[in-house]
């Protein structure tokens, strides 16, 4: 049994975030890949863009940033370039700009000094389970997954532990800002011209800001140096210092990033062990399985549906020409089931190897700063949860995040038998 | 051009390369495990990184800034003969390349 059948009956609206709603269109996707591999989309809320769905197509383009640039918005919609230059994190630039901002953050996001956080999620893993799983019966995305990722964060940026539930809901109101169920200013649904200049379009944004720059003086006053804010806050190489609209948007950025990606490859981790029940199992056993299992539950989730780029110059692909200026949209969700790709795109395989998933936008400058953080956690939760359980099963309807930029399950009723 | 990755087991790996193709294309063409290169080549990631056998550290030269400062990211331990095999490219000179593979 694969974990849920996509719905959609091949001719999805990708612009509509309620599709998503209903999970990601996979048959769209699919029809695509086979037969419009280079899709034009017109489009009511702003300029048509072109959808990339193949694998291939996507690790190609990607890599090309001096075509498929980042500099004018990664997402759907529209910005002036007021709004751009108002809003923008090394997220919107291209190298070697890019690299400017990345070389400050880049160590302490590197694999050898997350790993020395294994203990700390480790500790953090038996709070939330033991907590969670004193009930039957419960929501698993928000007693497990909505839990790690932030205060995992918090401890990395050197946050105070009382600020982290204030930042768990300003970070949902960023990025779920087309869910009403995370924001009261629903980014399709309103104007949001008042917010135009803040991350996201959203007045969180502004409440972060100011928590930014208070938390920096704040720890400024008492000498506190911990955590990586501090460390991007020093002149680079060249002497450069990160201004400070620069550096209120990397720690929204973080917030939004370090908030929910990896909440939602844990909801649909365990969604998994729920329709695939072979999963525990398998896990119980450990070994060689904590290898590749991480990538595998992150290629399924593919919490990051799409970035966006922006072509710099005409460029033909499959008979098709993209103009200079022309929005185009590469669907890692899509590409992440091109059955190309994988063998069997639609199982979870927690034994996937080689797995050249592409959720961390992998093969492309911009590949996720935190992807080192993200697998470590999504180890040690699986790690300790299928320790504590005997079953896992759904106990009533899961529901999807309202973003077509996000995919992820906001409500996980499950059920389960402890050991 | 001939290059030959040593493995951390002491296995090797030997190939052709087409010139202009850099050693972390090269050695994901040819499966030599523990070169990923997560970034495509961009000096995001640091999962190409190699140590050059000495003997050669002269003709593939030094690494330049950004690589400099993103072989502080690698998971391996840096040495002088470090470098990110995405910034070395294949040339008439350098046929005959020994790249070590770290231990991870």
């Amino acid at each position: 049994m694969t974990v849920w059948t996509p719905t959609d009956d091949g001719f999805a609206d990708l612009t509509s975030h309620d599709t998503f709603a209903r999970g990601a269109p996979h048959n769209t996707f699919a029809r695509l890949r086979r037969d419009d591999p280079v899709h034009w989309t017109e489009w009511d809320g702003g300029e048509g863009f072109w959808s990339i769905t193949r694998h291939a197509d996507i690790t190609e383009m990607n890599r090309n940033f001096a075509v498929f640039s980042s500099a004018r918005g990664i997402r759907m919609e529209d910005q002036t370039y007021e709004e751009y230059l108002a809003r923008r994190t090394f997220q919107e630039t291209d190298p070697p700009e890019h690299m400017m901002t990345r070389i400050k953050v880049a160590k302490a996001f590197s694999k050898p000094v997350i790993a020395k956080f294994e203990e700390d999620i480790r500790t953090l893993c038996d709070e939330i389970l033991d907590t969670a799983l004193q009930h039957g019966e419960f929501d698993a995305t928000k007693l497990i997954a909505r839990q790690l990722p932030m205060r995992m964060l918090g401890r990395i940026l050197g946050l105070p532990d009382e600020d982290l539930p204030w930042l768990v809901e300003k970070g949902d109101a960023l990025i779920a800002n087309t869910d009403p169920d995370f924001t009261d200013h629903v980014l399709d649904r309103m104007t949001t011209d008042e917010f135009r200049m803040m991350p996201f379009n959203s007045p969180a944004g502004a409440e972060l800001y100011t928590y930014a720059k208070d938390l920096m003086a704040r720890k400024e006053a008492a000498g506190d140096t911990s955590g990586v804010l501090h460390l991007i806050l020093q002149p680079g190489k060249d002497g450069s210092v990160i201004t400070e609209e620069e550096f209120r948007n990397f720690f929204c950025l973080l917030v939004a990033a370090g908030n929910d990606t990896t909440r939602y490859s844990i909801a649909a981790g365990i969604q998994a062990m729920c329709h695939q029940p072979e999963l525990l199992g398998q896990m119980q056993e450990g070994g060689a399985i904590w290898d590749t299992a991480p990538d595998e539950i992150i290629r399924w989730t593919t919490p990051a549906t799409y970035f966006r780029r922006t072509v710099t110059r005409d460029f033909e692909a499959h008979g098709k020409t993209m103009r200079e200026g022309d929005k185009v949209l590469f669907w890692f969700a899509s590409a992440n089931r091109d059955e190309e790709a994988f063998d069997d795109p639609f199982r979870v395989n927690l034994f996937r190897s080689p797995n050249k998933h592409l959720s961390f936008g992998q093969s492309g400058p911009h590949v996720c700063l935190g992807m080192w953080l993200a697998r470590l956690e999504v180890r040690v939760l699986f790690q300790e949860l299928c320790k504590r359980i005997k079953s896992v099963e759904p106990a009533g309807e899961h529901k999807f995040l309202r973003s077509n930029f996000v995919g992820g399950i906001k409500e996980l009723p499950v059920r389960v038998k402890l050991q | 051009m001939k290059v030959t990755w040593n493995l951390p087991d002491g296995a090797q790996i030997t190939a052709d390369v087409q010139t202009g193709t850099n050693m972390m294309e090269a050695a994901v063409a040819n499966n030599v495990p523990g070169v990923i290169g997560e970034c495509g080549g961009n000096l995001s990631c640091a999962t190409c990184h190699v140590y050059v056998d000495a003997g050669w550290t002269d003709r593939t030269g030094d690494a330049e800034d950004f690589e400099d400062a993103m072989l502080d990211v690698a998971e391996a331990e840096r040495r002088p003969e470090s470098r990110l095999s995405c910034q070395i490219e294949a040339s008439d000179d350098l046929d005959g390349l020994v790249l070590i593979v770290p231990q991870p």
